[in-house]
């Protein structure tokens, strides 16, 4: 089944077995590793990507049900050499261990980050007209789709605020 | 096969003509599957328009059967929905919330979906379209038992309809943590205050018999107390509905006692009628 898609900006005309997941997708046709297959359950967060700008488990959906979405994954973010001011709190902040779930972590930060400045309301926010302040509680809370199994969430929850202050 | 119609007839053709999938959010099939291959046929809902989308249709709202929680959370919705809102952002993760759709939830079935005593507390219809028609059901009919409904191979949902009131809604759930967990129960309730009293109440549970269910006798023995014997008329209830079992995440023991403070606590918290966006 022909599906295209617009990846990190590009446009990509994909031939695939309709049951071919967006995880799939990502890793096996277009080489894009970087974003992580944990559970493939939709329980780990690993595989966070942005779809129209909403961050989904890409485990979870398949590739041809995005046809003509924009997608952005941790390849779209940064580079090694152009880093996004949340991949650079992570190093600064040593916001990981292993690394295997950074990728979906930053993504679904990246994502999180924009919700805030929308006005999202989280389910620990108090006031739920006027935006939210990104305590440790609020970061913790929305990022909880998320998991870590080397347990670097206190400096998770670092980096995300460096970045979220440095771009206020 | 994948297939993703643009219309309704268009959808419903391809469930008449075999043994095709209904794929809406997606967040449940794959999980299920485990380490099986797909379903052979599928029918991807996401492409018709006509079934997203929350507004008024006369007394009652309408959201469309493939509407995301993540919809349901931002929705511009009186607070009736407020219980609503609160399972909306309790299920799964921020991620399951932006792909799963309230019918997914229903029609999954799980006796631990979030969506479903808050739907029950609503008095929530269905609306089933198939070759047959259109047919309208309570939520609390549709539903069977566990992973069954009155919803045929031939047929897909294609809406909620919520009678408007003027109550409250409230919900909490229970769970070993907050996010991506199954519920060990949850409640979900509309309360119609006079004052410090309940004027009328539904009361609706989860995870604590093979279909979430409405309370009815409690519901009666709440009428006209005031905030404060809550407590009291709870734990006094018999409550014969609830027939929780044991598994892993908690005894049936633990299951029903949870239930009842669970239950006191949604009724205070809609009496306390907090708002949520």
């Amino acid at each position: 089944m022909q599906t295209n898609l617009t990846i990190n900006g590009t446009p990509q005309r994909l031939e695939l077995d309709p049951r071919t997941t967006l995880l799939d997708a990502l890793r096996h046709h277009l080489g894009l590793t970087g974003s992580k297959k944990g559970c493939d359950h939709g329980q780990c967060g690993a595989c966070t990507v942005m779809v129209n700008g909403r961050r989904i488990n890409a485990c979870l959906t398949l590739a041809c049900m995005h046809d003509g979405d924009e997608v952005t994954t941790i390849e779209g973010i940064g580079q090694p050499d152009n880093l996004s001011p949340l991949q650079q709190a992570f190093v600064s902040e040593d916001g990981f261990q292993c690394g295997y779930c950074t990728p979906g972590q930053i993504c679904s930060a990246t994502a999180m980050l924009e919700e805030v400045r929308n006005g999202w309301p989280s389910h620990v926010t108090d006031d739920l007209d006027g935006g939210a302040d990104l305590t440790t509680e609020e970061i913790s809370e929305r990022m909880s789709g998320n998991l870590c199994r080397c347990s670097a969430y206190p400096n998770i929850v670092e980096a995300i605020r460096k970045a979220a202050g440095e771009n206020a | 096969m994948l297939h993703r119609p643009q219309t309704l007839d268009a959808a419903l053709a391809l469930l008449s003509a075999g043994d095709a999938v209904i794929l809406a959010g997606g967040t449940d099939i794959y999980p299920a599957l485990r380490d099986r291959p797909p379903p052979a046929e599928m029918v991807d809902l996401s492409g018709i328009t006509g079934l997203r989308g929350i507004g008024r249709e006369g007394d009652s709202w309408r959201i469309g059967a493939a509407t995301t929680w993540t919809e349901i959370l931002h929705a511009d919705l009186p607070p009736l929905f407020d219980g609503l809102k609160l399972a909306a952002r309790e299920v799964g993760s921020v991620q399951i919330q932006n792909a799963g759709t309230v019918a997914g939830n229903i029609c999954n079935a799980s006796p631990a979906a979030d969506g479903v005593p808050a739907f029950l507390a609503l008095e929530a219809q269905i609306e089933v379209q198939g070759p047959g028609g259109t047919r309208c059901m309570a939520v609390e009919d549709f539903i069977r038992g566990p992973r069954m409904t009155r919803l045929d191979r031939s047929e897909l949902v294609t809406a909620i309809y919520v009678p408007d009131s003027p109550g409250q809604g409230a919900f909490l759930k229970l769970g070993a943590r907050k996010y991506l967990v199954i519920s060990i129960a949850m409640v979900g309730a509309v309360v119609l205050a006079e004052g410090d009293r309940i004027a009328k109440a539904r009361v609706a549970v989860g995870s604590c018999s093979p279909v979430a269910c409405r309370l009815r006798d409690l519901e009666t023995a709440l009428a006209g107390i005031s905030a404060r014997d809550i407590a009291k008329a709870v734990s006094a209830a018999p409550l014969p509905e609830l027939v929780p079992i044991g598994d892993v995440r908690a005894t049936s023991h633990y299951r029903s006692d949870a239930a009842r403070t669970l239950i006191t606590r949604t009724l205070l918290q809609a009496m306390e009628a907090r708002n949520v966006a």
